[in-house]
């Protein structure tokens, strides 16, 4: 099994409260994992915590073999640019640029802008026809494939999705979750938190949270 | 080499696209901010084109408050020069220097009505020694003019005298007995107003001294001149000649520019200090409105010196154009100044350009510093989280 992901005993505090109390969890390549929970089981701290957002008080986080809780604000910000795709339930789009420009936005922090690769990456989104927009001209459905793309173009070792279907209609819902069974299809790694079953039911593995903690699930990872 | 070169191609130009992008979704901001700049730029230029030019404009303005140099007999000699001596002295001082002088020749004198103090004196000099005298009718324009005379106002009103009228003068000693007309009544608020006033070579007649002053009186401009060494060098070159700056003139004149100076270089520090304050307000306020703009740019891997240096670069370029417009501004803002306080230009000078791009890029990099710290404060977990 390829582990892409190693947390053991990891955990956040905040002040007296412990929001992220001690998890072991390993996720191997291409699995897709839902980490679900009430309000307040931590499952923000924990998504920060593996989007390099944030730093564990304690515990040992390593991502595609770097081990990331030493590693200091600046150290964290590179490694979130080379390994980690990130899908908001708010889109966070740049409200000036046109779709492509907010794809090729992670290109320009991570290496180099490529006008092309960004249109592709739109394209495989169904957003071919929508380069040129601005987000205020794109419908929810549209600005979280935008999202995706981006999150995408850089090639991650793993995406990261909070929420991504949390701001989306029916049927929007519906596009979004297909992008992420082809993404699946195609050997992505997949860390998703929701409060939604049916987002939870698409996963391979779900974890469940409460209180900071993993709550039943088995964190063996069940794909190879 | 040619695959770093296409990056930074690349990279640039969506640097810039994000630049304008930024700048021009955020106009009246932008706008706010350069109005500000401007404002302080026009200031600085302005004020530091008056401080070169203040110098030479004020000791021309101060040099109508009358002589700052006197020349007269020592002490230990005759109590009047000759006359020759005062040609002498005036050829010492470059002619760019003198603003007026003119040779005093005193005595009494018999009036129609009573005695008066007569003096002879070099009209055109004193004229220019003496601009603030307030003159009812002419000045006596000529040098050989022996027919008119010039009285003080006290003593116009004491003989009934105006403009126009005959005065007779007479004098025993010499026998001097002669009719002149009255071409200006001058005012003073000092001795002046007593006197009257005759050309020095129609003086010497009536009082019998030929070829003879008492002393002699000159406007100089002192800036960058060595009076006292002027003062020093007469004294040895001729004997039985006094020579001294009126100190207290001189002394006061340098007073008052400094002060002129220390003003100016408060007001330029407030307006900056103003200019500061508005511009880091309006960085403020774009940060604020920025936050999560800066929050995603983070989350997809900017780095703080990414940030700082988009930030620097938008009020670097917002300032670079309203200094430019400022300067433009501030050499307007001189000539008005300069016409209203001095009556003429304000000289442009190369120097003041980078003086003032030093100082207003300074003013401008300083109301940075808060709106760049809070931009590098934001915390993307906080500012991204899902509501």
């Amino acid at each position: 099994m390829n582990k892409v992901l190693e947390m053991s005993g990891l955990t956040r505090r905040f002040g007296a409260v412990t929001a992220v109390d001690g998890i072991d969890l390993d996720i191997v390549a291409g699995e897709w994992v839902a980490i679900m929970g009430p309000s307040g089981s931590g499952k923000t701290t924990l998504m920060n915590l593996l989007a390099c957002l944030d730093a564990p008080s304690e515990g040992r986080y390593v991502l595609d073999g770097v081990d990331t809780s030493r590693l200091d604000d600046r150290e964290r910000t590179v490694v979130r640019r080379e390994k980690i795709g990130l899908v908001f339930q708010q889109f966070h789009l740049v409200p000036y640029l046109t779709a492509q420009e907010n794809v090729m936005l992670a290109q320009y922090y991570h290496s180099m802008t490529d006008k092309e690769e960004a249109a592709r990456a739109l394209a495989q989104m169904g957003m071919e026809h929508r380069l040129q927009h601005r987000p205020s001209q794109l419908s929810g459905g549209e600005q979280q494939r935008v999202c995706i793309a981006r999150a995408l173009i850089n090639q991650p070792a793993i995406i990261l999705a909070d929420e991504p279907t949390g701001n989306l209609d029916e049927q929007n819902e519906e596009i979004v979750l297909d992008i992420f069974r082809d993404l699946h299809r195609q050997g992505r790694t997949i860390i998703m938190v929701t409060h939604n079953p049916e987002m939870g039911e698409q996963a391979e593995r779900v974890v469940r949270l409460q209180h900071g903690r993993v709550e039943a699930a088995d964190p063996t990872p069940v794909t190879p | 080499m040619a695959a770093i070169s296409l990056q930074q191609r690349q990279n640039l130009r969506m640097f810039l696209r994000i630049l304008l992008q930024s700048l021009r979704i955020r106009k009246s901001r932008v706008l706010i901010a350069f109005c500000s700049i401007l404002i302080g730029a026009a200031v600085v230029f302005a004020l530091l084109s008056l401080y070169f030019d203040i110098s030479i404009k004020m000791s021309r303005e101060l040099r109508a408050y009358g002589a700052n140099f006197f020349v007269g007999a020592a002490e230990t000699g005759q109590p009047t020069l000759e006359a020759d001596v005062y040609r002498r002295v005036l050829e010492q001082i470059p002619a760019t220097r003198l603003v007026g002088a003119s040779p005093y020749l005193y005595g009494v004198a018999r009036l129609d009505l009573g005695n008066a103090v007569l003096a002879g004196v070099d009209f055109t000099g004193l004229r220019r020694l003496s601009p603030f005298w307030q003159v009812e009718g002419k000045w006596v324009a000529v040098d050989f003019d022996e027919e008119h005379c010039m009285i003080g106002r006290a003593l116009a009103r004491n003989m009934a005298l105006k403009v126009g009228d005959q005065l007779r003068v007479f004098k025993r000693e010499t026998g001097f007995n002669q009719s002149l007309t009255v071409r200006g009544i001058v005012e003073t608020g000092q001795a002046e107003d007593d006197q009257i006033f005759v050309n020095l070579s129609l003086a010497q007649k009536i009082l019998g001294q030929p070829g003879r002053i008492n002393h002699a009186m000159l406007s100089i401009l002192s800036r960058d001149f060595d009076t006292d060494a002027l003062a020093a060098r007469l004294k040895e070159q001729l004997p039985g000649v006094t020579a001294a700056p009126l100190r207290k003139v001189s002394y006061s004149e340098g007073k008052i520019l400094e002060k002129i100076k220390g003003l100016m270089a408060l007001v330029a520090v407030i307006i900056l200090a103003a200019t500061t304050f508005c511009v880091m307000t309006t960085l403020v306020a774009m940060v604020v409105e920025r936050t999560r703009e800066i929050a995603l740019l983070k989350s997809l891997g900017a780095e703080n010196r990414s940030i700082v240096r988009q930030f620097l670069i938008e009020t670097g370029c917002i300032s670079l154009a309203g200094i430019a417009g400022g300067m433009l501004v501030g050499f307007l803002l001189a000539q008005l100044l300069g016409q209203a306080v001095f009556g003429a230009a304000i000289s442009f000078r190369i120097a003041v350009v980078p003086l003032t791009l030093t100082v207003s890029l300074v003013a401008a990099l300083l109301a940075a510093i808060m709106p760049v710290r809070m931009a590098l404060r934001i915390a993307p977990a906080t500012v991204l989280k899902g509501e």
